[in-house]
This record gives C-alpha cells, structure tokens and sequence, in this order.
C-alpha cells in the first residue's frame, strides 16, 4: 500500500475510520451467521 | 548495552513532551499509546498474580491424595477462572500492551488510529474481570465447568452463569475493537518508506494476529449467547432434551479455541524474532519466510478445530483429515525454530536476560509443540484426551511459550518505556529460577497423563502422588520466583538510578531505538526517514 506524505496525518486517520468500520462490519457479519446458523439448525 | 547516541528524531519531538496533568486526564481519559500501552500491562500483570494464585490453590490441593484445602466444587471453580483470567485477563491484555506500546514506534506514527477507541477498549476490561471475578462471592459460585464452557455441564450453573457470559462479551467487544485498531494503524499510519515487508516481525505478528481475532471473537460470543438462551430464555441449541445438538458447542467452541491459542502465541513468535537477533547481532534469518510461515500458521488455525474432539465421534475422513492438517501446522512452526537457531549460528552472541528468555522461549516452546504433535494422532488421542498429558502439552505452550516471551519482551524493552535499566542480576536470577521451576512443575505432567491421570480433578489415585508432590514443589517455586519478576519492575520503574541511551542494546535495530529512552509523549509527530539503517528488516540486507 502506498503511504501518504508526511502531513497528512489527518487524511490517514480518516482512511483508517474507513477500515475499522469494515473491519467492525465483517466481526459483525460473523456473530449474526453464527448465532442464525444455530436459530435454523436447531 | 550500548552507548550509541540516540537519533535526532528523540531530540526533535522533546518539546512535545505535552502529557495531561491530574490522575484522571492521564489515566482515565487517556489518549495516548504509551499511557493506554501501560495500563494494559499494569492489568496484565495484576491478572497474572491472581490467575496465579489460584494455580496455587490446584497444585496445595493436588499436593497429595486425599481432599485436603478445598471443597470439589470450589475447586473445579479454580481450574475454570485459573484458566479465563490467564488467557483473557493476562496473557491477551499483556499482547494488547505490548501492541499499544510498540508498533506507533516501530511504524514511525504518532500513536494508534484511534486514540479513544483505544481508550474504550481498555476501560471496559477492569469492569468485565471485576464482574467474573464477583462470581465467585455468589450463591451459586463462579463459573465450574472448565474454561470451554461445555453444555450441559455449563448449564447447570446457578444464577451467577449470565454474569460469566456477560463478561466474555466485554472482553470480546475489547478485543475486537483493540484488533481493528492495530489493523487500522498498520495499514494506514506506517512511515513513508516502510513498506510492508520492511515491518518488524512483532508487527507482522500482530497484523496477522488481530485479523485472527477478528475472525474469531464473534463466534466466541455467538456459542455463548446460545448457552445464555439456554440457560435463561428455554431455548434448546446444546440441550438435548428440547432437540439441540451439545456436540454442536464443542465445534463452534474450537472453531473460536483453536486460533485462539495461536492469538496467545503469535505475537510471543514476533517479540522472540525481535530478541534473537539483536543478541546474536545478525539480521533475522529467512524474514519473508518468517511472514509466510506465521500466515501459514493462522491460515491453518482454521481448519483443525476438531482435534480436539476426536473422542467425541466423527467420521473416519474427518478424523483423517483435522489429523493431517494438523501435522500440516509443523512444518511453518519449524521454519520457524530453524530460522531462530540459524539466526544464532555463528553470531556473536551475548546473554542478556532478554536472549535467556527469548532463546528457553524457543526449547520449551518446541516441547509443547512436539506433544501436540502427540496430541493430533487420532488413534493415540483416545488415550490421551482428558489427562494431564494435554494439561502438561498446552502449559509448555503457554507459560515457557507466551509467558516466557512477554518476561523476555518485559526486560527487553522495559528500559525503553521507563529510561532505567533493570537489574541485571535478578533478571537472570529470574530467569534461571523459572526455567527450573517450570519444568518441575510441568514435565512430571506428561507421565500422569500417560499414566491415565484425568485433568480437572481435586483427589487422585495414589499411583499418581509422586509426580503430583514433584509438580506442586515445581509450581511453587514456579510462582514465589515471579515476585522477583515484580520487584525488578518495581525498582526498575522507581529505584534503578542507572539511565537508558536511547538505543539499550548494541545490536537492537528499528525506528523504536532511535527515539530517547523514556520516548517523548508522542512519538513520531513528522514522520521518520526510513532506511536500512534504522529498520531492523530492509530488503537486501538478509
């Protein structure tokens, strides 16, 4: 990944709130597949 | 240790030196990556003495046959929170530090991503371990059932089980949010020029690390609040009696357990990969095959879940093939063990109390590793399964595994973060103690196992009190020796008068040394100027 030049900290850190919504989207994901799995298997 | 000057960035960001004054700015609603970093180390440490109590209260009762401290009940409580607050209360949280400390410096950023999510993942562990740990004050006792929460066994808790499980949540939600932060900062706040395959391998660790917890952590808390349901609202996903499956637990168990044990291990991998070199003053052998081995390791973490039910019943190709895949998981592990040995060889090694860890890290960690070989031969796991061979196999992985490694990463960066050496002596006193005390106290374990020694259980046959009296002698030599841990902390952080330079070790490579010892406040508000004389892994010098 190509990095940002040296002042623009502020731009990373929004990149970075980008990414850990995803992040926190895909850890999301897995709990409601793991909690429907066992609602339709049981 | 060496004199080296520091490097000019340390001297450029002094006068940014702009810490929060009063004890609740600074440590409550802290923002900072050291200041969090230590906090979670402080916990850690404070967790280890109280998981580590209750070890002491198992080896006293198994000290001989007989019932002799403690009632059965109160004891199957103990070997359950020994084992929740040793993973999730020290070991994780110490990682946790260790990550908040460390990777802002060796990126070259200024602090984590994201400075109060970093606070709120910290202040919600103290509360989530204060609520497990209250359990125990209850009617119906702390949680008995063993760490894995196996139903029906867990379901027959009392009232105080929905304090357990709302416990695991928190520290779950902590963990998450404490890996998407170190994700967020790896893939976004790196120096100009520190490409991905420049990192330090305790970076490179931790990146794979925090995207196993990711991964995993949500189908810890989905099992338990299938348990929750069960135990409170009559639903019937592990009851039997209403339909549910318990067999279906211990997977998505494991499915969660397994990985986990590599979240407790990788990280230990990265801090031993920063150690060994410095100490044998050569580059780290094989660095890209390290990366590829680690991710290796995490990609296969996935798929052997199920060995450790192979006495629950599965089809003969199921068993074949968590059997095969897990033999798999060797060979990127002995990548590894040959890369630290080949690191070592021929270079001009010293023996600081850091490289003693870092290097009984790599032998004791290779026996643990070895019996877990043992462990995935299906046809021999049936004896096995439930001894005190699996207790002595995870311990080797565990304590002269992850524990070594953070003593180890403890003495080797502690004069960084406090600007003080430890004593040296006691280091090593530390060291050697331990060293002995552990195998003492582990070893005798395999041959009970071998010899049918059932794991959680407060009275024994008298067969097996020998190496019982043997392993309590070694546990408690074990844990008296980890107050001499304490008192070097202790008198390194106020009483050590003997200053750190900025780079503590002579071979030490890596934008951390080149900040002063303790770092500034903040630490890379202009970002370094990356080459290969201040990383510690450039291309084309390995």
């Amino acid at each position: 990944m190509e990095m940002a030049g040296q002042d623009d900290f502020k731009k990373r850190r929004r990149q970075a709130v980008k990414t850990a919504w995803l992040l926190a989207a895909i850890a999301t994901l897995i709990f409601i597949a793991f909690i429907l799995s066992g609602v339709l298997g049981s | 240790m060496s004199n080296e000057n520091t490097h000019k960035h340390a001297h450029a960001h002094d006068h940014h030196d702009d810490k929060p004054t009063g004890f609740l700015n600074r440590w409550l609603f802290t923002t900072n990556h050291k200041d969090i970093g230590t906090l979670y180390l402080i916990l850690a440490l404070v967790m280890f003495f109280v998981g580590g109590a209750m070890a002491m209260i198992i080896r006293a009762e198994l000290f001989m046959p007989g019932l002799q401290l403690v009632e059965p009940d109160f004891f199957n409580q103990m070997t359950t929170m020994h084992a929740l607050i040793m993973v999730f209360g020290a070991v994780m949280p110490a990682w946790v530090g260790f990550a908040n400390w460390m990777i802002p410096m060796m990126i070259g950023a200024p602090d984590m991503a994201l400075p109060r999510l970093n606070n709120w993942s910290f202040w919600i562990l103290p509360f989530a371990f204060t609520m497990l740990a209250s359990t125990l004050f209850m009617d119906s006792g702390g949680p008995a059932a063993g760490w894995t929460l196996y139903p029906p066994l867990s379901l027959q808790g009392g009232q105080s089980f929905a304090f357990v499980v709302f416990s695991i949540h928190m520290m779950g939600i902590s963990s998450i949010m404490g890996a998407i932060n170190v994700i967020a900062t790896i893939l976004n706040m790196r120096a100009p020029g520190m490409g991905l395959l420049r990192m330090p391998l305790f970076v490179w660790t931790w990146l794979i690390t925090a995207f196993l917890l990711i991964a995993v952590m949500p189908v810890l808390a989905g099992a338990v609040t299938m348990l929750l349901t069960d135990h409170f609202f009559a639903t019937s996903f592990f009851n039997a009696a209403g339909g549910g499956d318990p067999v279906m637990f211990q997977h998505i168990f494991w499915f969660f357990g397994h990985p986990e044990v590599y979240i407790l291990i990788l990280p230990a991998f990265g801090v031993v990969s920063e150690i060994i070199p410095t100490f044998a003053r050569k580059p780290l052998f094989g660095y890209s095959a390290m990366v590829y081995a680690t991710a290796s390791i995490a990609f296969l973490s996935f798929i052997v879940w199920a060995h450790h039910m192979f006495t629950v019943g599965m089809p003969l190709t199921g068993e074949l093939f968590f059997m095969y895949a897990t033999m798999l998981i060797a060979i990127p592990t002995g990548v590894k063990v040959f890369n630290w040995v080949s690191t070592m060889w021929k270079g001009s090694m010293t023996f600081e109390t850091p490289m003693l860890f870092a290097i009984g890290f790599v032998v004791l960690f290779t026996i643990g590793g070895l019996s877990g070989l043992m462990l995935a031969i299906a046809s021999v796991d049936l004896q096995y399964h439930d001894t005190y061979f699996v207790v002595a196999h995870f311990h080797y992985v565990l304590v002269p595994g992850s524990v070594f490694a953070l003593m180890a990463g403890t003495y080797y960066w502690l004069p960084k973060w406090t600007g003080h050496m430890y004593s040296e002596k006691w280091g090593k006193i530390h060291f050697w103690l331990s060293a002995i005390s552990v195998n003492i106290l582990f070893f005798p374990q395999h041959y009970l196992g071998l010899a049918g020694m059932p794991r959680r259980i407060p009275d024994y046959s008298t067969q097996f009190a020998d190496f019982n009296m043997i392993s309590s002698i070694g546990g408690f030599i074990f844990g008296a020796s980890q107050l001499i841990f304490l008192g070097v902390i202790i008198h390194c952080v106020y009483k050590s008068r003997v200053k750190a330079p900025g780079r503590v070790w002579e071979g030490a490579k890596g934008l951390e040394w080149t900040l002063s010892s303790p770092p500034p406040y903040h630490s890379f508000n202009t970002p370094p100027v990356i080459d290969s004389t201040t990383v510690a892994h450039a291309e084309g010098t390995h």
